[in-house]
């Protein structure tokens, strides 16, 4: 028989026995569906619908933003104010202290209150519902104005109606999907530490249940011990992308059905890069997490082995976080080339920064040759620990036996 | 034909074999017998593949034993293991698939194992769910799954029930008459004494006695066992080349040399009063298991 034949019946074997479980498939189905209805949730509330106008226009009088004034405005000043934020709608407010309680209760719903020639009153900051700020500062502006121009009403006009400068952006940055892609690589980076560190602890417990129940003996008897490894990830390895796609291909669907056309192009490709850096990170923490896991024969004994796998996730997570802040600092870049971090800083990288594609191959291939690498050690841990039952065995110990 | 030659292994500073010989072949059914820490499981495990020797080699058929052979290997472990949460046929599938056997063989094997195992209503149940007993003659299907040529089981009668020992028994037998060559450890030497042909006995990591348990049997010192009613004291001028073994209820036990004449031996014990009874019989197993470790075994 094959030693590929081998591998395949193992990997299989450890596919069937995880989607036999009830918990696991209950668990991921549910939380499929909830994510389903998640991205459903925005075109069921209208969110992608054309935008239809809020007010009706026969009332469109009674819309106009309210503006209190103590005492009256002169022709310039109101000309200067309806020329900065639009048509208004004056109020008269008998002093300061009745304009200031119109402010900040909530009976009234003013911009500001104008007390002319001396100042503008506006709601805290606190009060959300009143977006008056700018307006405010602008008000403040305009009664300047009109108080320079109060002899020539019409000036004030002129002057505010002369356009300004042009404002042009440069880059061909579209602000959506910047957006979209910070969003992205915050995802990435957690979803990517959330599934490595789950499949790290699920290889473990699968090595501590074969050593535990002692049925090793007989596989070694009989398979290569490497076999027995590769196999094991491999089955592992095809259940986590089996659970990846359950989990996402059908909110992934929902969005592209109900939002495909809000939804940047340039995100797309990401999420590739996603399921990409998922098989390296897996296949260098995975070997990790079998070699580690060879140590010991209890479960209750697998997190504490499996505490320097859990540090570099940890750290890798870190340093994706940190990455995010500075896309295109040497911190990054040198990241994204370091096996451990590679996968969490190059898919930040590759949503913030667009690095070239040899980058990203480079980070790729030192990831997996890393992994290559462990491999041949965790291998050799493994050998040299799986048969040796009872106590923690140091890892000095198993890499001399193996 | 399994030879183990020149076996040795050392784990730190114990010596678990030390040039260990041993030679079983096609339809011979071969107890491995010795006191606990004599290096029979390691001597095992060496054969199977599962541990490296230090030094001496492991053959099958004039060859090393490959990864090829060790599929055609059947071996029970002495710590017993099986998947717990698997069902107990397909496991037995998933295991002989695992030695190279086809689907529809291994398919076709379990349902005959699990037949004649009594297991069949079982085939369902994960292994966890059944009783040590069940467990224990799943994992002899294990060993038995893929028709291997040589059975290796490491104390296979440990923890059965009487009626499970026949059953076990009598595969075993069954097996080594169908040609497969079979070893086994057991420190139960009446029960190896009746099922082998064959038998070794390991100490400290090599090979003390070796040979047909008959042929042992009838070249080691023959035992007389004389009840007197009289003074037990005629024991003590036993001529020379015997040598009293056993003392029980009144009964003493003496082992005769090749050349001893048993009635010179019954003059004495008559001299000290009337037999109460007389029996001349080959030794016992296990009287040749404590001769062969006179030195080391407490009387």
């Amino acid at each position: 028989m094959r030693r590929g034949t081998t591998v395949r019946l193992i990997a299989a074997r450890e596919v069937r026995q995880r989607l036999r479980s009830k918990l696991f498939v209950g668990t991921t189905l549910v939380i499929a569906a909830l994510l389903t209805v998640l991205a459903a949730l925005p075109a069921l509330l209208g969110a992608f619908d054309p935008a239809e106008p809020v007010v009706d226009p026969s009332a469109e009088e009674s819309a106009l933003p309210r503006l209190g004034v103590v005492g009256s405005l002169s022709l310039a000043e109101r000309t200067a104010i309806e020329a900065a934020i639009g048509p208004i709608e004056v109020v008269e407010v008998a002093d300061v202290d009745a304009g200031g309680a119109a402010l900040t209760g909530t009976t009234d719903d003013l911009v500001a209150v104008v007390v002319p020639g001396e100042r503008v009153l506006v709601a805290p900051p606190g009060q959300l519902l009143r977006p008056a700020s700018v307006a405010a500062t602008r008000i403040a502006e305009a009664l300047a104005l009109g108080e320079l121009f109060s002899d020539d009403p019409d000036r004030v006009g002129e002057v505010l109606a002369r356009p300004s400068l042009p404002v042009e952006e440069v880059g061909d940055v579209d602000p959506a999907e910047a957006t979209a892609r910070l969003v992205v690589a915050n995802l990435g980076v957690v979803f990517l530490f959330a599934v490595l560190i789950m499949y790290a602890s699920m290889i473990i417990n699968g090595v501590i249940e074969e050593k535990g129940s002692r049925v090793v003996e007989l596989l070694v008897a009989t398979v290569p011990v490497r076999s027995l490894m590769t196999g094991k990830l491999l089955g592992l390895g095809i259940v986590g992308l089996l659970q990846t796609l359950t989990l996402f291909a059908p909110p992934l669907a929902v969005l592209l059905l109900t939002a495909g056309d809000v939804i940047p192009a340039g995100v797309g490709g990401l999420g590739v890069a996603i399921a990409g850096w998922f098989v390296a990170g897996y296949a260098l923490y995975a070997v990790m997490a079998a070699g580690l896991g060879s140590l010991v024969s209890r479960p209750e004994e697998a997190q504490a082995v499996l505490t320097p796998a859990n540090v570099l996730m940890i750290g890798g997570y870190l340093v994706g976080f940190l990455a995010i802040n500075a896309p295109t600092s040497t911190f990054a870049v040198v990241a994204s080339f370091v096996p451990f971090s590679a996968p969490y800083a190059m898919l930040v990288r590759q949503a913030l920064a667009e690095p070239a594609w040899w980058e990203v191959a480079l980070a790729a291939a030192l990831t997996l040759s890393a992994a290559a690498a462990l491999t041949v050690v965790a291998a050799r841990i493994y050998e040299g620990g799986i048969l040796r039952t009872g106590a923690r065995v140091r890892l000095r110990e198993a890499w001399r036996a193996g | 034909m399994l030879v183990l030659e020149q076996l040795q292994r050392r784990f730190g500073d114990v010596v678990a074999l030390e040039r260990l010989d041993l030679t079983v072949a096609a339809g011979e059914l071969c107890g491995f017998v010795g006191p606990n820490g004599a290096g029979k499981t390691t001597a095992m495990r060496c054969a199977v593949g599962v541990t490296t020797p230090d030094a001496g080699t492991v053959t099958w058929e004039g060859r090393p034993v490959s990864l090829a052979v060790r599929r055609r290997i059947g071996y029970m472990p002495e710590e017993r293991g099986l998947y717990p949460r698997m069902r107990v046929a397909e496991q037995l599938v998933y295991l002989a698939r695992l030695h190279g056997l086809p689907a529809a063989t291994a398919a076709a094997n379990t349902a005959h194992w699990l037949d004649r195992l009594g297991l069949a209503a079982r085939r369902d149940s994960p292994v966890e769910e059944l009783s040590l007993g069940n467990q224990q003659r799943v994992q002899l299907a294990a060993a038995l799954v893929h028709d291997p040529v040589l059975l290796i089981l490491d104390e296979p009668f440990s923890g059965l029930d009487p009626i499970a020992v026949d059953v076990m028994s009598e595969v075993l037998l069954e097996r080594a008459s169908a040609g497969v060559a079979v070893v086994f450890s057991s420190h139960q030497l009446d029960l190896v004494e009746d099922l082998c042909r064959s038998v070794a006995v390991v100490d400290a990591g090599r090979v003390v006695l070796r040979g047909d348990v008959r042929e042992l049997k009838r070249a080691g010192d023959r035992r007389l066992r004389v009840a007197v009613d009289g003074d037990p004291g005629w024991a003590a001028a036993l001529p020379v080349d015997t040598e009293v073994v056993a003392r029980r209820n009144g009964e003493i036990t003496v082992a005769l040399g090749a050349e001893v004449d048993p009635g010179v031996v019954l003059e004495l014990a008559r001299a000290s009063g009337p037999l109460l009874h007389v029996r001349l019989e080959e030794p016992r197993l296990s009287e040749l298991f404590r001769d062969a470790l006179q030195d080391r075994l407490p009387r």
